[in-house]
């Protein structure tokens, strides 16, 4: 048990706190997730190459591929403050995904050719699992990989592939085995974008940003491309959602959090200060300890991987309550914030200082929700390999 | 940073839980619910010479060190196993307010208390059923000598039965800002004047009213300043409401068990209904919650035991136990259906302590808005 930072460690949140100080525009409230203007990708992208020159991309990869070998603390702190405040850090396919399963997975050979371009920023990734008929069951995914000669030819279609049109190489898991049982016949590849077999159609949000279809004709691939074991993504993938990052979600939520208490300081209803009604009260407090659960949930993960120990429940925990509690966080702020809180960012009535609180807590909210599985399946995975309940 | 317990925690865990399996089995659960004291005074005295009383106060004030890191572990097997013995009201709130006092009449009767040979209880809750000081109404008058007459009547006084004294909170001034008003007072339970009268209740607690009709104690029955025993109560309060928590998870944890283990078994439509979504789900809402406590529980006692700020922490774990408290025993008895009422049955008993713990050392409404005020501060 240690819960007080070392002086180092707090010298390098001071230090990340001066970089987003100098980088970030003051008042800023924009996430990529929302927004296909393209001013601001090119802001994001070339934020993220700061980010990169820094050495904060790659931040504990081993020094060979171009990372600084840092701690797991030290990338949970940096998590925090660029989470808070909000950062546009771009290419998480690729520094989260890819890089996760190149290091847990990959050959030398790929990690010296795949993971120093993704420290600097220069090959962005876009993610290639889900399909039209293979979304909580992708074990069931169809997208096919044969190979030909050195190389291999992917045909499918992948959908809701955020950046999709942004990117250079899709991370692309796909059956090479049709025969086998259903997880043991998948492998993953890195695709190639810029090729006359992929397409994209858009598949515009309910926030303001677009997904894609992502059509996958004979698209060619060599074999060095090959991500891992043929025929063994599976155990990459179950284990590798992000796997070698600590996010700090609940910063999000923190950051909102803050601003939603000193707004209701000021705010009156009724003619009523906000922080006085007893109502909003308990409300805040419950947003709260939703914060703080999933704040603990995260330094119990950290302890996890410092003693290299598997996570209690299957993992499970974490990511229903983290799913769920931002769900009741945006219903709460909803709720606190009242009826302003509908109004979108930059509405001369929005209250200024929370009014990324209602559409935008709640949008994503709804993108929490699906990404890297439903709560409901989480939920099953807890009852079955968590507890131990029979399928 | 680093919230796993330390090896030598891990190990007390395993020693309290194999302790308390071996020594408060079910059956003499109830039996002693059903028995005058309504605890074991045996198993009391062993936790003693365990060195379990003595825990978490310091080795200057005739304790064994250690902190609410490693009485949260007991507390956890304690829950687990519902053993009753009246160690937070005596060994943890009653030597804590001792140990802080450190007048002579305290530190003399501390010797006993932390060998288990005294029990002692706080006599906190009035009518008014808040917690905190502003609940506190009992009028006690302060003669100028500094002796206290005490009138009125505190309720919900746990173990009071067995209790050698009681440590009353009287209403000697009106709140200021510079002190909550209120006086501690070491009664004797005994004293002319003391009435216990026995409040049956659902939980089977051995829980009493104690009217004081015109007690009068001597000035060296005073703990901490006078006008200023909440300030002196506050902290101590912080780590029972710690412990309390631990205790609802470890209840909260044998009830998940008992949800599973009857889920894994229990047929119905040609199949084991632990196969069905709407009882697993019911069973991961108790993991769920019993999990965010012991973390949070885990949390609060590092930093108090660390000394460090524990802002929020305390009513975070005490909000979600009492959660923990209401939710584990109604998803329970969902998927044990009609069994769960049966007093045979098992999980009535957890059920009922939990509503006593739930309500008890602040409920969620009073931690939520303790939460708030330090979010608004």
């Amino acid at each position: 048990m240690e819960l007080q930072l070392t002086a180092a460690q707090n010298e390098w949140r001071e230090e990340l706190r001066d970089f987003l100080d100098t980088e970030l525009p003051p008042q800023w409230e924009r996430s990529t997730e929302w927004c296909e203007d393209e001013d601001f990708w090119a802001f994001a992208i070339a934020f993220t190459r700061k980010v990169s020159a820094k050495g904060w991309i790659g931040l504990t990869w081993p020094e060979e591929y171009g990372g600084l070998a840092r701690q797991p603390i030290d990338q949970l702190i940096f998590s925090e403050e660029f989470t808070y405040r909000d950062a546009p850090v771009v290419n998480t396919i690729g520094w989260g995904l890819a890089a996760g399963a190149l290091l847990a997975g990959g050959t030398e050979a790929q990690k010296q050719k795949f993971l120093p371009p993704i420290q600097r920023t220069d090959v962005l990734w876009a993610e290639g699992y889900t399909e039209p008929e293979a979304g909580s069951d992708l074990a069931s995914l169809t997208t096919s990989a044969v190979r030909d000669g050195d190389e291999w030819v992917i045909t499918g279609q992948k959908t809701f592939t955020t950046w999709g049109s942004h990117a250079d190489m899709l991370y692309c898991a796909a059956r090479t085995d049709p025969d086998a049982p259903r997880h043991r016949g998948i492998t993953i590849f890195g695709v190639p974008i810029d090729q006359p077999g992929v397409s994209f159609g858009p598949l515009f949000n309910i926030g303001g940003g677009r997904q894609n279809h992502t059509f996958l004709e004979g698209a060619r691939v060599p074999h060095e491309n090959m991500i891992g074991t043929e025929g063994r993504a599976w155990d990459l993938i179950m284990g590798g959602f992000y796997g070698g990052n600590i996010g700090a979600s609940y910063m999000d939520a923190q950051q909102k959090l803050d601003k939603i208490v000193a707004w209701c300081k000021t705010a009156r209803r009724n003619g009523k200060l906000l922080i006085e009604d007893a109502v909003v009260r308990d409300q805040l407090a419950e947003m709260d300890l939703l914060v703080q659960a999933e704040r603990l949930l995260t330094y119990e993960s950290l302890s996890n991987i410092q003693s290299r120990r598997p996570p209690a429940f299957a993992g499970a925990i974490g990511a229903v309550v983290g799913k769920e509690a931002m769900a009741r966080f945006a219903e709460l702020t909803n709720l606190v914030v009242g009826r302003v809180g509908q109004l979108a960012v930059g509405s001369r009535w929005a209250p200024i200082d929370v009014a990324s609180g209602g559409p935008e807590a709640w949008f994503r909210t709804s993108i929490r929700n699906h990404a890297g599985g439903t709560p409901q399946v989480k939920r099953m995975v807890l009852a079955t390999r968590g507890l131990g309940l029979p399928r | 940073m680093d919230i796993d317990l330390e090896q030598h925690q891990v190990d007390l865990a395993d020693t309290a839980r194999r302790f308390f399996e071996a020594r408060s089995t079910i059956s003499a659960v109830r039996d002693w619910e059903a028995s005058e004291a309504g605890y074991s005074p045996e198993v009391y005295q062993e936790m003693a010479s365990l060195g379990w009383l003595q825990l978490g106060h310091p080795e200057s004030a005739g304790g064994a060190g250690g902190g609410v890191l490693e009485l949260s572990v007991i507390y956890q097997a304690m829950g687990r196993t519902l053993a009753p013995v009246p160690h937070l009201e005596s060994a943890v709130i009653g030597a804590g307010v001792l140990a802080a006092a450190g007048t002579p009449a305290a530190r003399a009767l501390l010797e006993p208390v932390l060998a288990g040979t005294s029990v002692i209880t706080p006599a906190l809750a009035e009518d008014d059923t808040g917690f905190g000081p502003e609940s506190i109404a009992l009028p006690g008058a302060l003669e100028s000598g500094g002796a206290l007459r005490l009138e009125g009547s505190k309720i919900l006084v746990g173990y009071a039965n067995s209790a050698s004294h009681l440590i009353v909170a009287a209403r000697t001034a009106p709140p200021s800002d510079a002190a909550s008003g209120i006086t501690l007072a070491l009664v004797e339970a005994a004293a002319p004047g003391v009435e216990l009268t026995r409040l049956p209740n659902l939980a089977g607690y051995p829980l009493y009213a104690t009217t004081f009709d015109s007690v009068r104690v001597g000035p060296e029955a005073i703990l901490g300043r006078a006008h200023a025993g909440w300030e002196l109560l506050a902290p101590v309060l912080d780590r029972a409401a710690v412990l309390r928590a631990a205790q609802i998870q470890g209840a909260a944890d044998r009830l998940l068990e008992l949800s599973v283990g009857y889920a894994e078994h229990r047929s119905q439509f040609g199949q084991v209904i632990g196969r069905y979504q709407a009882v697993q789900y019911l069973c991961s809402d108790i993991a769920i919650n019993s999990h965010l406590t012991s973390l949070m529980v885990r949390y609060a006692a590092g930093l108090l035991d660390a000394g460090l700020p524990v802002g929020k922490a305390v009513s975070e774990a005490k909000a979600q136990a009492s959660l923990t408290a209401r939710l584990a025993p109604e998803r329970a008895h969902a998927v044990h259906a009609g069994i769960a009422f049966i007093l045979d049955f098992d999980v009535q008993l957890f059920t009922r302590r939990c509503r006593h713990w739930e309500l008890d050392l602040g409920d969620e409404r009073y931690h939520r808005e303790r939460i708030t005020d330090a979010l608004a501060a």
